[in-house]
């Protein structure tokens, strides 16, 4: 047995804890078919009690598998460890939720009575699907969370903790919501009304099934990606494949929905494949805006890609980018073979270059001032900054009635239309320079005092 | 078996790693000293390839710890200064658990486990919780852990401390066992006297910097350091003592000498007589103490 697991089931899974969680879920969906006035019945109860005790208290325990061991000084131990990123994942997701999913299972027995007995076998199982996936997305979500807090050397506080946590409740919502959507009749391929069906790529799909699969597939996901970032506590070196796999992915699956942009008023005039290649371009400039925040900026790496680009040893150096350079990577990509498809609407094409201009001087913002403000809280410098340059720099040249300017803070139509993109990318190339240039600073900072 | 070159780390506010070299041989056991805020547990964890250096490289075996961490992960073992223990599971699940995560079959684990237990004096109390143990026996279950998958090399940082005096004299034993199994092992402290019985190199960190640029050889096992001390002063006593076969003076006046030899007892004890013989009024002979302190003060006096 995975030994992660195993110490997590010796912790977890005691007689003394689980005899009385058997016997307080047994007294609840007893006063529930008793009653019946608080919760219709017990198969409601286990709905409700299973979000409180997978969802809830398990996304906790996951958000607490790995900061725990932090706090309590036995995390470097693990991480000496021979068992690999995957082990060591799965034994913390479900061994530290394995009480849990104790409970969560008696709960989901309850729901499959109730299910089977008043909506038959398939809506039983595609509920059951449902449950088990929004437990394993929550949990997963809260972990990743305190794994990329973790690799950051951020907060193992309580507090900290319920952040984690909020985020793996935050994509619970997020699954319940889509889910209720969905089915806003309660029903489960109970009818196939239009409202049943998404256009996806153009194809009419079954809303369900179609949710089913996105939700099977968003939580194969999530594990992947606290196995990577599993991988780099244990100092193991992700490459390039897996992530790039994921924006391949992400693209596809979001440019698939052109046709909510159908009702977009000031996009009406864009073709299909404008508005597709529009939704993959702006996904993953929202992916760079995330990562760059969550990534750490590690000094040492920059200085390492920098000279491994400098040597043009690409194969090192491409499998060692970050995920928001990738992904601004690929938001450039794509944002140039938009320019080209728009190549008779200049104004649109004027709009797309300013914006990737403006994404990478954000990108480079995000990394200078990480790089001035050595103790941490360069997110937070960053955030300062852009707040001001988004803000309340433009705040004030409205103010000054000044309206031309703000060329220089948003994309915006400009008179002549290149101004807006040439500014954009003047700022970025600037803010690129400054970024390179403070990498090198304690180094050569190091070497002036060294030759004195 | 260790080595590191111009190795440079740096937290957010502060480069605490300014260039250390070193090279440390397969099975010796090296005192790691400085003031507190010197370096040593900065040092001790680049070495055990948790933190990535800044610049520099260390390689333990022949392998580097940016390229090939996991690999030295597994010759390791690593003691922490502020280590945890799993306080609700008792010594015996606690070394299995950490046998088993160590890549120890499950056919031998039992065995591993009693053994590191036995090591540790800790054989009695496999089946106590590690929360209800004192201090002395958590440091003792948390060294367990450290070999219990006999490591190549063992990192300890500071210890001895929290044990009694004969625990700390079970662990001078039981480190020179584990050295004299092959075992190369690294121990950081700023109390030097716990490190005299077992250590025979010496580095000195102080300011991120090695002192002197490199270890000293403090102590060895095979040829201590004695102490001679003579009644009557003699200007002959160092030639005298130069010129017997095995003898290496270190330093020497009149009334003292302090010289390597041989610990063999028979060898000793010819030295002893032919001094007696030739007139020298023995007072004084024994095994020189405090080596270590006298090594660490004058390295640092030459240091500042």
């Amino acid at each position: 047995m995975n030994p992660e697991f195993q110490r997590n089931l010796w912790l977890e899974l005691t007689p003394r804890r689980m005899f009385p969680m058997v016997v307080a879920l047994a007294l609840i969906f007893f006063a529930a078919a008793l009653t019946g006035g608080l919760v219709s019945g017990p198969g409601e109860a286990a709905r409700w009690l299973y979000y409180l005790i997978v969802v809830v208290w398990g996304s906790r325990n996951a958000a607490t598998s790995v900061v725990g061991e932090i706090r309590d000084r036995t995390w470097d131990g693990q991480r000496l460890s021979s068992l690999g990123a995957d082990t060591m994942t799965w034994g913390k997701l479900f061994g530290s939720t394995a009480f849990n999913w104790f409970g969560g299972a008696i709960c989901l027995a309850v729901i499959l009575i109730d299910l089977i007995g008043n909506r038959g076998p398939v809506v039983a199982l595609i509920e059951l699907v449902y449950y088990l996936s929004i437990g394993v997305i929550a949990q997963s979500a809260a972990l990743l969370a305190s794994l990329i807090a973790a690799g950051r050397r951020h907060s193992h506080s309580q507090f900290g903790v319920f952040l984690y946590q909020a985020v793996g409740l935050a994509a619970a919502i997020i699954v319940y919501l889509i889910w209720a959507t969905a089915d806003p009749a309660g029903t489960l391929l109970a009818r196939h009304a239009p409202a049943d069906f998404i256009v996806w790529w153009g194809l009419t799909l079954d809303a369900r099934a179609f949710l089913l699969l996105s939700l099977a597939l968003f939580a194969a996901w999530m594990l992947v990606g606290c196995v990577r970032q599993m991988r780099l506590e244990l100092k193991m070196r992700n490459g390039p494949y897996v992530w790039l796999g994921f924006l391949v992915f992400i693209g596809i699956y979001v440019a698939g929905f052109d046709a909510w942009l159908t009702g977009w008023q000031s996009l009406t005039h864009l073709d299909v494949v404008a508005r597709r290649l529009l939704l993959a371009g702006t996904t993953y400039g929202a992916i760079a805006y995330l990562m760059v925040f969550l990534e750490p900026k590690d000094r040492v790496h920059y200085r390492w890609l920098g000279g491994a680009f400098a040597k043009l040893q690409f194969g090192p150096a491409l499998g060692g980018l970050q995920g928001w350079m990738t992904a601004a990577l690929g938001a450039l990509g794509i944002g140039i073979v938009l320019l080209a498809w728009l190549a008779q609407t200049p104004q649109d094409e004027a709009t797309v270059g300013a914006m990737l201009g403006f994404l990478c001087r954000d990108m480079a913002v995000v990394v200078l001032a990480n790089m001035l403000t050595r103790r941490r809280g360069g997110d937070f410098t960053a955030l300062v900054m852009l707040f001001a340059l988004y803000v309340l720099l433009p705040a004030i040249v409205r103010g000054m009635n000044y309206e031309t300017a703000l060329v220089f803070f948003f994309p915006r139509v400009s008179d002549p239309l290149w101004l807006s993109p040439l500014l954009a990318w003047a700022e970025a190339v600037l803010a690129t320079a400054l970024a390179v240039g403070s990498l090198a600073l304690p180094e050569e900072k190091v070497a002036a005092a060294r030759a004195t | 078996m260790i080595e590191v070159r111009e190795l440079v780390y740096e937290y957010p506010t502060v480069r605490a790693l300014k260039g250390v070299s070193l090279r440390v041989e397969s099975a010796t056991i090296t005192a790691m000293v400085g003031p507190n805020g010197a370096g040593k547990t900065t040092l001790l964890r680049c070495l055990a390839a948790l933190e990535p250096p800044y610049s520099g490289s260390v390689t333990i075996d022949g392998l580097d710890t940016k390229e090939a961490p996991r690999a030295i992960h597994a010759k390791l073992g690593y003691l922490p200064d502020f280590y945890g223990l799993y306080d609700a599971l008792s010594v015996r699940r606690a070394l299995t658990y950490t046998a088993r995560s160590r890549g120890i079959s499950a056919a031998l684990v039992g065995d591993a486990v009693i053994k590191a237990a036995a090591r540790v004096g800790l054989t009695d109390r496999l089946d106590a919780r590690a929360g209800e143990l004192s201090r002395g026996l958590r440091q003792r279950l948390a060294i367990a852990q450290a070999i219990v998958h006999q490591p190549a090399v063992l990192l300890l940082d500071e210890p001895a401390a929290g044990l009694d005096p004969q625990a700390r004299r079970d662990l001078s034993q039981l480190l020179l066992t584990l050295k004299d199994g092959g075992m190369t092992l690294i121990i950081s402290s700023h109390i030097l006297a716990e490190l005299e019985d077992y250590c025979s190199e010496m580095i000195i960190i102080e300011d991120g910097l090695i002192v002197g640029g490199r270890a000293i050889k403090v102590r060895d096992v095979e040829r201590p350091r004695y102490l001679l001390e003579i009644a009557a002063a003699r200007s002959d006593l160092r030639q005298f003592l130069s010129a017997r076969a095995g003898v290496d003076v270190i330093e020497a006046d009149g009334h003292h000498a302090l010289f390597t030899h041989t610990r063999n007892a028979q060898a000793r004890a010819k030295l002893i007589r032919d001094l007696v013989a030739a007139g020298f009024e023995v007072s004084s002979f024994g095994e020189s103490t405090k080596t270590l302190e006298d090594a660490y003060f004058k390295q640092v006096g030459q240091g500042a």
